[in-house]
């Protein structure tokens, strides 16, 4: 990764900086059937640079729309949200967003998907094109670079799609669950494949997700959402050394952190009977 | 074609047989063994039941009037190839204007809101008027010439390219242009490389109808006034009481309809190779 050939990074910050800052955040929208409706309340945490956040909460918590709201997609109502010191629409602000979905543009091959954001940003062609060629190498679908998306499988799919959030070698990338489509076998090794990337590039990663399991393996800190209107209700660092394998979750820290944040949630505690 | 997907291809295609192909070869000529059995059925009947020529010629009379339309002297005004010409001129003209000026408001109109308040109203107005009832003011107003017949065919064209090329840009998914939001794209980015290609396969949708309308916009156009074109070779043929010359002008026409509407369907394969078809009209072998 770090060896991959750059161009010129789009969004250097000053260092120590963080990398995320939102303050005292509410999001409210109108629906025709409700009237004003409170999506978000009262967020307030920092993300520091080169950290691994995972968000859990139940569905509809509004996690996505704070994910839409750090990458400039969705405005906020009140609050104070800096991306990189600055506002999330700020044309500086090109970060790396991955969907559950791969959205990939079925009319481009594997390389010309990866390769949007150089296109988009005006980057150095030659530079691009051999770091997409380096990025599709490291997640193993070099030799697909000329296919359409509709000749790869899910995985595969999901792969390329993260080859382009990292092209344009973004310090920060958000991830709206981005492996929730996936089998349970691809989940865990697209997991690996995501720590080795963000050890490997010093990225800040912002990533939803609502398996609990993968948030614990996953983040040096997770942020756990209440339902809407969505709280973080409370953050738990998590202290398992690196880098983590399938035998991590395994250990007794990770069962008990994945044990707590159930509880959080109420799961095991009242709702089912208590199994362990 | 990917690897995999080529040897999935080489491992499906079963093993010719003997038995099997006769079968394939009787299923693929059925069209054609019907149509025969169909022109042999008319042509007996009709020789049977002693219908007047006047009335419904026979298969082989629409046959020797098309011979006879495409023997010399080739450039006579009564002989298919001037008119073959003008018609062919005014809807692949319509077509090509029409569908350009469609596309171009459809996308404007779903673009800018100031567009879609100032020329909605005319548009649904217009709309709804019969266009072809049009066809003798346009006749007054811009001549006998393939003018008039252009002006009515883009008339014609130009609608099912609007609302197609409307609906294709209201539909693109909205994960798409977040995409194009979060890398902070210009609009005009954002058009070329994402909506405009995710709306191609409504616009072709709209370039299919477009067809088969150009070559109705030419012959209405040239029904109520002109001097030259199919249509009023049908019209001096009917007056003739020569139905079978008639018949085969039709002839002419369904088979310029068919091969413009495959054009398209062509360039559609071709710039649209990675939407799933939905050409009902294909009746080639599924893959």
């Amino acid at each position: 990764m770090i060896a991959a050939p750059k161009p010129t990074r789009v969004d250097a910050q000053p260092p120590g900086a963080p990398a995320i800052q939102v303050q005292g955040l509410v999001k409210t929208y109108r629906s025709q059937r409700e009237g004003t409706v409170r999506a978000l309340e009262e967020i307030d945490f920092t993300v520091a640079d080169g950290e691994f956040i995972c968000i859990v909460g139940p569905s509809g918590c509004g996690k996505s729309t704070l994910l839409k709201i750090l990458a400039g997609i969705v405005p906020h109502s009140v609050g104070t949200v800096l991306v990189r010191g600055k506002a999330p629409r700020d044309a500086d602000n090109r970060l790396g967003l991955v969907f559950q979905a791969p959205v990939l543009l079925p009319w481009r091959t594997v390389l010309q998907n990866t390769l949007l954001p150089a296109q988009v940003l005006g980057l150095d062609r030659a530079a691009s094109q051999a770091r997409a060629h380096e990025l599709l190498r490291m997640v193993g679908l070099e030799q697909f670079a000329a296919s359409y998306p509709s000749e790869l499988s899910g995985g595969m799919q999901q792969r390329c799609s993260i080859t382009r959030a990292l092209l344009h070698d973004p310090s920060i990338l958000l991830m709206d669950e981005p492996f929730g489509a996936l089998d349970a076998m691809t989940r865990d090794t697209m997991n690996l494949e995501l720590q080795r990337i963000w050890r490997e590039s010093g990225k800040t990663i912002f990533l939803i997700t609502h398996s609990i399991p993968e948030a614990v393996f996953l983040a040096d800190r997770v942020l756990v959402m209440s339902p809407r209107p969505g709280r973080i209700i409370e953050e738990i660092r998590i202290d398992l050394p690196r880098p983590r394998d399938l035998d991590t979750m395994s250990e007794p820290v990770f069962a008990e952190a994945v044990r707590h944040i159930r509880r959080l949630f109420g799961i095991g505690a009242q709702d089912r009977p208590h199994v362990d | 074609m990917s690897i995999e997907s080529a040897a999935r291809a080489a491992v499906a295609r079963p093993e010719p047989r003997a038995g099997l192909s006769l079968r394939r070869l009787l299923d693929r000529s059925l069209g054609l063994i019907s149509f025969v059995l169909l022109v042999a059925a008319l042509e007996a009947g009709l020789w049977l039941f002693g219908v007047p020529d006047y009335v419904l010629p026979r298969p082989s009379q629409i046959f020797l009037a098309l011979v006879r339309g495409f023997a010399p002297p080739i450039l006579s005004p009564s002989q298919y190839y001037v008119n073959i010409g003008t018609t062919l001129i005014e809807a692949v003209a319509s077509f090509v204007l029409g569908s350009a000026f469609g596309t171009l408001a459809g996308a404007l109109i779903v673009e800018f809101r100031s567009v879609r308040r100032l020329a909605l109203p005319y548009i649904v107005g217009l709309q709804s008027v019969p266009k072809v009832a049009l066809a003798p003011l346009f006749v007054v107003w811009f001549g006998f010439g393939i003018e008039s017949k252009i002006l009515l065919g883009v008339l014609l064209t130009f609608f099912p390219l609007l609302i197609n090329t409307a609906a294709g840009f209201s539909a693109v998914e909205r994960d798409r242009l977040e995409l194009m939001t979060s890398l902070k794209a210009k609009a005009w980015t954002t058009f070329w490389m994402v909506k405009f290609p995710s709306a191609l396969p409504f616009i072709f949708a709209g370039l299919e109808m477009a067809a088969v309308y150009s070559i109705l916009g030419a012959v209405v156009g040239e029904f109520v006034g002109g001097n030259s074109g199919l249509g009023v070779l049908i019209l001096n043929r009917n007056a003739a009481m020569d139905i079978a010359g008639s018949l085969a002008a039709l002839v002419i026409l369904a088979v310029m309809g068919i091969a413009l509407q495959r054009a398209v369907a062509f360039a559609r394969q071709r710039v649209l190779f990675w939407a799933p078809s939905n050409d009902a009209l294909d009746t080639r072998d599924p893959e």
